[in-house]
């Protein structure tokens, strides 16, 4: 191992073989370090491994899942004393920040800690607060979640870095699959659509809004259905709402859609919406774009980031029904979206960015280099100036 | 001079520059520079620049900023005036560069092509700049040593904008408005908001005498080039040796050097003459740089006019001694009760003094002034304030009791409860708890309010989570690392790197900017205190006098025998009498009667901040 390489361990959730946002975000991150010459060695160890991961890329120690905090805390020890030495410690959720940091500092292993969304937003207790304030460096997928995790974090700005979630390749344009258009029953129509779980505990996604904003879509595009993909225990309350408000007609729940599916059910929508309040970013954003549609979203959360403040998607208020149905009955009249939209995350971007962060002083030179607040307390020396 | 602005778009997620916000930046600071302006604009339209203009040095159109190099590929914004900048003009024209004009930014092009990041440490001046390389593709921003000059920047983890002002870069209307609570719970501990912070989240100040690189991944650390405890400490290492004699012809030497730096201009450069020890020195010291023509003001408030706290027939004398064109401007309570609204919105952050300093720069202004000499500095460096006696005398008398573990608390607990009652000041209450550290008796000596009583101005969480993110006995100490041995060294090391840095150059940028006159501080100059700090950490406590026996024409005894007065304006009366004020009655702590007229008038200034 050469002197500039590094050895990097990393603690988190689950990635291969795991599904969701943070799964996909972790195997981009893994892969993206096997790309960099900066990294010798990468050692993995999830939480979970919710299916059979078939193939791993070139140089990743995948380390067998350990489930329960205290099992994988031990596990997480015996790793990194196993793979000794460790320059990195990377930890992919908050939760795990207090284990990382009793693993990387003895082992004068630089820190880095990612966060998400939510689970960042809110203060957390006293030790996952120092924890994270002893970290070298932070990434957070949006500029939003970072601003909330200053809001109570006391860690110099300058050490949260932004780290985009990416879009897979398998988000392309294409016509509309007549398997869907039957299925739904929307030839002819316009298709509106939403990709979200239907939980009681994640209201803020914004179907509400959406289905209460439907009457008035139909005023002038009276073909418009609206299709909700995904399932989860909050899907009787949509139903009863969509009851009420008399749209029931033109709102088909389509239930969980398998992975295979999901690319085809973005391309039989004109125009995907989630008017949600609470996105730590946003994947679905990017996954619409992808596939040539028109997006809207919220401008309070992580949305303003995959819609690039309105640049690449159409940005509105969640609580104003009068915008949020102008912005549909605009997307809806105008010509198809250009579909090179998501281009701005794609995975290449993210490596090369992450190659960066992972050569940069923060990482490689953060042991020699003083901890927190060093802008108040360093002076500098002037031999370094190169005088 | 004039105000700066820049938007760098470094992350690849972000947007490019969007040149409208750079405009409302820009122009949101049109008063700092209302002689001209410019922008630039990277071809990819990732990185803006922009510059607003108060033309001093060269005022032909070849310096109109910002400014590029031959190659293209160097762009600079500079706020501030860079005083050796003929010397560096020199030594660059001997390596073989090229000068296209005779302003200082040009030298700033060519010094940064010469020895990069390093530049800042052959500068002298006040300065705040944005400098783009556009080979690299690394935006450097710089501040002066003493962070004479501000610079204010805002990261959101895509985009960094950079502004002379806060309030200009909140224009631009990108910025979040999201509050930091460490900025407020600074601002009433203080009086003033504490660098780095400030009252929004987002915004940061670059700290005085740092620099910061941001590159494709953003803002690196800023790096701090140079440090006034350091410089006391070496001071200390190696006093000077000569006697009393030698020194004061050091200290002369060193006090002229200053002055005859601070007045490279081509236009003329006046004086603000009070009736004090240091503005006399200076104007002397002005005749003996060889200005023969110098224009003098003094300010009187309508209400001291021939009373015994009138600096007017003082100023007027020194005025006479030097043979200066003098005008006494006298400022009427119906004057002040107009200018109000205007002051407060010309205040760039919240601060609870400055008023003067408007009312200075504007009394300038209204006699042609575009540059003018200011005493800022002297106490800080001569040891003037009572301070210098007062803080030691605290930490000694408190050494024992304040070691004593919990004693403070029980003290402190037991004073503000009767505190009501008894009329005991705040600061009473944390003698014990504070007082036997140097921050902490610093604290106790600048603090305008004490940490227990943010919460009844802040509220519970605000007040929480903004001593938690500042921390202000050690982010006090903090200035003090290195720490000097003597005490006049640690003094004046807090002094100049709190109050004078937080306070009284902030005001001296943004009262007098908003008359459009540039106000240079000959006392605050690094190669001054780099030559005098030897003989003042020795030579006090009467170094004062090293100030005032400098001019070769001697200041009036009666100027050197005044007692300080200190601050005598009729201020607090007008403020009392004035129907936009409300004294913060509404406020339990602010509505005792012998609340101090500044905690109230921090109320009135924090609520039209927040507004």
């Amino acid at each position: 191992m050469t002197k500039s390489s590094l050895r990097i361990l990393v603690l988190v959730t689950d990635a291969f073989g795991g599904h969701g946002g943070i799964a996909q975000y972790n195997r981009d991150f893994i892969t993206s370090l096997t790309q960099s010459d900066r990294v010798s060695d990468v050692i993995v160890l999830p939480r979970a491994t919710p299916t059979l991961v078939t193939s791993l890329p070139a140089g990743v120690q995948y380390l067998p899942a350990v489930n329960g905090r205290i099992a994988y805390s031990l596990a997480a020890i015996r790793a990194a004393k196993a793979y000794r030495p460790i320059d990195v410690v990377f930890c992919g959720h908050p939760f795990m920040a207090p284990l990382a940091v009793v693993i990387a500092k003895p082992l004068r292993a630089s820190l880095w800690v990612q966060v998400h969304g939510i689970d960042a937003w809110e203060e957390l207790s006293f030790f996952y607060r120092k924890s994270i304030e002893m970290a070298d460096l932070v990434t957070s997928v949006s500029r939003y979640t970072r601003q909330r995790l200053l809001g109570w974090v006391g860690i110099e700005p300058t050490r949260v870095k932004i780290l985009p979630n990416t879009v897979d390749s398998r988000f392309q344009p294409g016509p509309k699959p007549n398997h869907l258009l039957e299925r739904y029953a929307v030839r002819g129509g316009k298709v509106l659509l939403t990709v979200s779980r239907l939980a009681r505990v994640e209201q803020y996604k914004g179907n509400d809004q959406v289905i209460r904003a439907l009457p008035l879509v139909l005023l002038e595009h009276p073909q418009t259905i609206y299709v909700i993909v995904g399932d989860g225990d909050d899907r009787p309350r949509l139903e009863a709402l969509a009851a009420e408000v008399g749209v029931m007609e033109n709102v088909r729940f389509a239930g969980h859609v398998t992975h295979e599916e999901l690319p085809d059910h973005f391309r039989v929508a004109d125009a995907f919406v989630m008017p949600s309040t609470a996105e730590g970013f946003g994947i679905v954003f990017l996954e619409a774009m992808a596939s040539g549609v028109h997006v809207i979203g919220g401008n309070r959360d992580g949305s303003l980031d995959p819609l690039a403040d309105g640049v690449l998607g159409r940005v509105v208020d969640p609580y104003n029904r009068e915008e949020l149905t102008s912005v549909i009955c605009t997307a809806l009249r105008d010509a198809p979206a250009k579909v090179d939209r998501a281009d701005r995350f794609n995975f290449q971007a993210f490596a090369d960015h992450l190659h960066e962060l992972v050569g940069s002083s923060f990482i490689s030179a953060s042991n020699r280099a003083p901890r927190m607040e060093a802008v108040q307390k360093t002076v500098y020396d002037q031999n370094t100036w190169n005088r | 001079m004039g105000g700066i602005v820049g938007i760098y778009a470094y992350h690849y997620a972000a947007n490019s520059v969007d040149r409208a916000e750079l405009l409302r930046i820009r122009d949101q600071m049109t008063a700092r520079g209302p002689d001209g302006c410019g922008e630039w604009y990277s071809s990819d339209e990732r990185v803006g620049l922009g510059h607003r203009r108060l033309a001093i040095v060269d005022l032909s159109e070849r310096s109109v900023q910002p400014l590029v190099n031959a190659s293209g590929k160097l762009v600079v914004t500079l706020n501030g005036e860079i005083y050796n900048s003929r010397q560096l003009r020199s030594a660059l024209e001997a390596k073989g560069y090229v000068f296209r004009s005779q302003s200082d930014t040009e030298v700033l092009l060519n010094l940064y092509a010469e020895k990069g990041e390093a530049m800042v440490h052959d500068l002298r001046g006040m300065f705040a700049f944005g400098l783009w390389d556009g080979e690299k593709r690394v935006l450097l921003l710089a501040r002066d040593p003493y962070g004479i000059k501000p610079l204010y920047y805002a990261d959101d983890g895509w985009t960094i904008r950079f502004a002379s002002q806060v309030k200009a870069l909140v224009a631009g209307g990108k910025v979040s408005r999201r509050k930091e609570p460490a900025g407020w719970a600074g601002f009433w501990l203080f009086g003033s908001v504490p660098e780095p912070f400030t009252t929004y989240q987002e915004i940061r100040a670059l700290p005085a005498g740092s620099t910061l690189l941001v590159d494709r991944i953003g803002t690196r650390e800023a790096r701090r080039y140079f440090s006034i405890a350091d410089t006391y400490c070496q001071a200390e290492a190696a006093p000077s040796s000569g006697n009393d004699e030698e020194l004061q012809i050091e200290a002369r030497q060193a006090l002229l050097d200053s002055v005859r730096h601070h007045l490279v201009a081509d236009v003329p450069v006046g004086a603000f003459l009070s009736s004090g020890m240091d503005s006399a020195a200076l104007v002397g010291l002005m005749r003996d740089a060889g200005q023969k023509d110098i224009q003098t003001v003094t300010l009187v408030f309508e209400e001291s006019w021939n009373r015994s706290q009138d600096e007017a027939p003082l100023a007027a004398e020194i005025a006479t001694q030097y043979g200066t064109r003098h005008t006494t401007r006298i400022v009427t309570e119906r004057e002040f009760h107009d200018d109000l609204p205007k002051i407060l919105d010309a205040m760039d952050q919240p601060t609870i003094e400055g008023l003067n300093t408007w009312f200075v720069g504007k009394a300038a202004r209204e006699v042609g002034m575009k540059v003018a000499i200011s005493g800022v500095g002297g106490d800080e460096l001569f040891g003037g304030y009572s301070s210098f006696r007062d803080i030691p005398l605290c930490v000694r008398a408190l050494a024992v009791p304040g070691r004593i573990p919990g004693l403070g608390d029980v003290a402190r607990w037991l004073l503000t409860g009767v505190d009501r009652l008894t009329r005991v000041d705040p600061k009473a209450g944390g003698l014990l708890k504070y007082g036997a550290t140097y921050p902490g008796a610093y604290l106790l000596s600048r603090g305008l309010f004490m940490p227990w009583e943010l919460e009844g101005v802040l509220g519970q969480d605000m007040a929480y989570l903004g001593l938690r993110r500042l921390d202000p006995i050690r982010h006090i100490g903090s200035v003090l690392k290195p720490q000097p041995t003597t005490s006049f060294g640690k003094v004046a090391v807090l002094e100049s790197s709190l109050y004078m840095r937080n306070q009284l150059l902030r005001n001296t940028d943004w009262a007098n900017m908003a008359h459009s006159l540039e106000v240079r501080v000959p006392l605050v100059d690094v190669n001054l205190l780099t030559r005098l700090a030897p003989v003042t950490t020795r030579y006090r406590p009467q170094s004062k006098r090293l100030l005032a026996s400098s001019p070769s024409v001697p200041i009036p005894t009666k100027v050197i025998d005044r007692r300080r007065t200190g601050f005598t304006s009729p201020i607090r009366s007008w403020l009392q009498r004035d129907r936009h004020v409300h004294q913060g009655r509404r406020v339990p702590s602010l509505a005792v009667d012998h609340c101090g007229w500044s905690r109230r008038w921090a109320f009135e200034v924090a609520e039209l901040a927040k507004a």
